[in-house]
């Protein structure tokens, strides 16, 4: 009990030195830790993320972030997509891990808030952490969900994207056909998808499509079809989490996925992210559905683009019969719970994430928010304008449908076996029926 | 005891001791090599086998239950992995005999004394030394039915346009191509060795006799080669029976499962379903399979080479 009143006794002077400090220097309490570094003592944390954009937030990011603070190095460890969970369950899950930040695609939190290696973000430990006007209210409820398992938070939206719907006004133009919005239903996109099959060059042989998309065989070529059948009331698993989308929605959903191939270019089986993007970027096809954040790619940055930015057109996905379709793609940004520097991974978490960090991001890097506050501002750039409106709309949409992965421990063995099966029915190896049957049997087993 | 007893027990005694430090010399030479082989070779491969019977806890990172034949019944029930098996075979049986052929054909051909040879000797060793994946990626481009060369090629002279990642044959074609692409040159270079080895008076002879370019060809270098040929095969089946990145960079194992060699589904299993365990009783169960078929080879071979 001596102890204990001691031990009080020095908290309630340290609280008092540090509120002294706070209104001396009118720095943040929790900037001026030790958890935080000092200039003597900075402190090092490690973060392994997708190389697709490691590089950017090393050279960018971190020198941004280090003007609010300049005692945490921060070094960014890139991993190749398809290796990275993989890596990062086995450092996570080692006595002593390599990383004190893990960046975890929107499926994975459960499976490694699972194993134990996340902190929860809003446990009393990282509430003395995390700043007053933190404001957790602001997120959309769709992105911020995806760090979330069993209740608790363990993760925040650093990267938001969404499955959007762009497309080519020049195209449309030149075919005749009204320019999509987000009343466009399915049915009416298809009516009009064999009128954007042209000729433009009048050679007697198309060149110009009426989509490109994902239908190679991959983990992210359902999402797609999982979109088509959650727009029309379709659901991958139903309350008791057994599978649910061998439904007719479900059917009819890869159904309406297979016919786009016969509106998309030649070889379009075997394209996926990089080439429906690369076919789009070059003005031959006039709709592409793929991941909002490509927007400054493909209609911006000349570099990348042969399209102009008024060519180029964005909203969420065709209706089906219970609304717009949107899916929900998000990095989040965790600490593993056996970090040393738990306070200052959180930091680095913590200000990416903020209302200011997340301006900083989508206006320099042209990443999507998942702050109310930030979609609702007047965005720096004026071509974000329309984007963040599509993409609010989206946000809505995806949580209005459960548009998103299986959230399981297993489900990157889930989704593998959605792609294979999805595939199969693409090439014509099995009908949507047996393919969706096939998938149901296999995904139960191994969610139980 | 007498003398003669004594110094033949000294005798024995320092002739047990001579071994016994001649052996200690030849292991504490060998001791560090076999060191290494068994944690580097052994160790994987015993892990791997214990893995497959076990239960694969993520949180530990590490096999903690024993469970049986539990995954290797999972395995064979799965239609997926017989699938991929037969996908590997039909791989095998297109890929392996046209880089034996092509191979021993263009070293036959390069053998010939012409100005140049050495050049294109060097040239021929490019290929092996691309990554797989590079040249997966590579050949993804020149075969893209859009913009790839080689429909461009052949819509000249009226062929195509072709799917070659559509069509599941041509798929499997386009993977058999870049792996011949890659590995024909090493059966280049081993035959081009083994011809220029062949005895040149048993040709002197024939000469003689007046054998013509043909029979030559068949009655003497094919025999002569024979023992060679088996050998490259059996080199170059332990390389095909692991391809997997080719596919992994050139079709993603699709369209459907067209090309997802066993391998590829093995590596997809464990690096992006995570089940480790499925994956490692598929690892077991091919490495058995390939002891066997390589052992059945083997034996094929030693027949050959006496035969011939």
């Amino acid at each position: 009990m001596v102890k204990f009143d001691a031990a009080n006794a020095v908290s309630r002077r340290a609280l008092m030195v540090a509120a002294a400090a706070v209104m001396l220097t009118g720095v943040p309490a929790y900037a001026q830790d030790n958890g935080l570094g000092t200039p003597e003592q900075p402190v090092e944390v490690r973060m392994i993320a997708n190389e697709a954009f490691a590089n950017q937030w090393q050279t960018l990011m971190v020198p941004e972030f280090n003007k609010a603070y300049p005692n945490i190095k921060v070094t960014i460890d890139g991993v190749p997509y398809v290796e990275l969970l993989a890596k990062t369950m086995l450092d996570a899950t080692g006595p002593t891990p390599t990383y004190d930040i893990l960046i975890a695609d929107d499926p994975w939190v459960p499976q490694l808030a699972e194993v134990g290696a996340l902190a929860d973000l809003k446990s009393a430990e990282f509430a003395g952490w995390t700043a007053a006007d933190y404001d957790w209210a602001d997120f959309n409820a769709a992105p911020l969900a995806a760090g979330e398992w069993k209740g608790v938070q363990y993760g925040v939206p650093l990267r938001s994207n969404m499955l959007m719907m762009f497309y080519n006004r020049a195209l449309y133009e030149k075919a005749g056909v009204p320019e999509p919005t987000p009343a466009l239903t399915w049915a009416e996109y298809l009516e009009q998808a064999p009128k954007l099959v042209q000729d433009t060059n009048a050679d007697g042989k198309p060149d110009a499509w009426a989509v490109d998309t994902y239908f190679v065989r991959e983990p992210l070529t359902p999402t797609i079809w999982q979109t088509i059948m959650n727009s029309n009331g379709g659901r991958l698993l139903d309350d008791n989490g057994k599978p649910a989308f061998n439904s007719e929605a479900g059917i009819a959903a890869l159904e309406t996925h297979k016919k786009l191939l016969e509106f998309a270019p030649t070889g379009a089986v075997s394209h996926g992210f990089s080439e429906s993007l690369q076919a789009f970027r070059q003005g031959v096809v006039a709709t592409m559905f793929n991941w909002g954040s490509v927007f400054k790619g493909s209609a911006i940055d000349p570099k990348t683009t042969t399209l102009k930015p008024e060519q180029v057109g964005i909203q969420v996905m065709p209706l089906g019969s219970t609304g717009p379709g949107a899916h929900r793609g998000i990095w989040n940004g965790t600490v593993s719970a056996k970090s040393e520097h738990k306070q200052a991974a959180w930091a680095v978490v913590q200000w990416l994430s903020s209302k200011q960090g997340e301006a900083w991001h989508s206006a320099n890097l042209g990443v999507f928010p998942a702050r109310k506050s930030t979609l609702a501002s007047e965005p720096s750039e004026a071509w974000l304008k329309p984007v963040f409106a599509a993409l609010q709309q989206a946000y809505d949409a995806s949580e209005k449908g459960q548009m998103w992965r299986i959230r399981h421990p297993r489900s990157d063995a889930a989704q593998q076996i959605l792609a294979d099966e999805v595939s199969r029915a693409m090439a014509g190896q099995a009908t949507a029926a047996e393919a969706l049957q096939t998938a149901a049997d296999k995904i139960e087993k191994v969610l139980n | 005891m007498t003398m003669a007893a004594e110094r033949s027990a000294r005798h024995s005694r320092s002739r047990t001791w001579t071994r016994l430090g001649d052996f200690a010399s030849r292991w504490s030479f060998m001791a560090p090599a076999a060191i290494i082989l068994g944690a580097l070779l052994a160790y994987p491969i015993f892990y791997t086998i214990e893995i497959s019977f076990s239960r694969f806890d993520l949180m530990t990172f590490s096999a903690v239950e024993w469970v049986g034949w539990e995954n290797y019944a999972h395995v064979l029930d799965d239609y997926r992995f017989w699938a991929s098996m037969k996908v590997t075979l039909i791989y095998l049986a297109l890929a392996l005999p046209i880089q034996i052929a092509l191979g021993f054909g263009i070293a036959f051909l390069i053998n010939a004394e012409w100005r140049g040879r050495a050049v294109v000797r060097a040239l021929f060793i490019i290929p092996m030394v691309v990554a797989p994946v590079v040249a997966g990626g590579v050949f993804r481009m020149i075969l893209d039915p859009l913009w790839g060369i080689m429909n461009y090629l052949l819509g000249l002279v009226g062929i195509g346009p072709l799917d070659w990642f559509g069509d599941p044959n041509l798929a499997m074609a386009a993977i058999v191509i870049i792996d011949t692409w890659r590995w024909t040159p090493f059966v280049v270079l081993i035959a081009t060795a083994a011809l220029l080895a062949l005895p040149k008076d048993v040709f002197e002879a024939a000469d003689i006799d007046g054998a013509n370019w043909w029979s030559k060809l068949w009655s003497i270098t094919l025999p002569l080669l024979v023992p060679i040929i088996a050998a490259t095969f059996v080199v170059r089946w332990l390389g095909a029976v692991k391809m997997f990145d080719i596919a992994l960079a050139a079709t993603y194992g699709g369209p459907g499962g067209a090309t997802n060699v066993i391998n590829l589904f093995i590596y997809e299993e464990a690096f992006r379903s995570l089940r480790f365990a499925e994956s490692a009783a598929m690892a077991v169960i091919i490495l058995v399979l390939t002891m066997i078929l390589t052992g059945l080879f083997l034996v094929g071979t030693r027949r050959l080479e006496d035969h011939y």
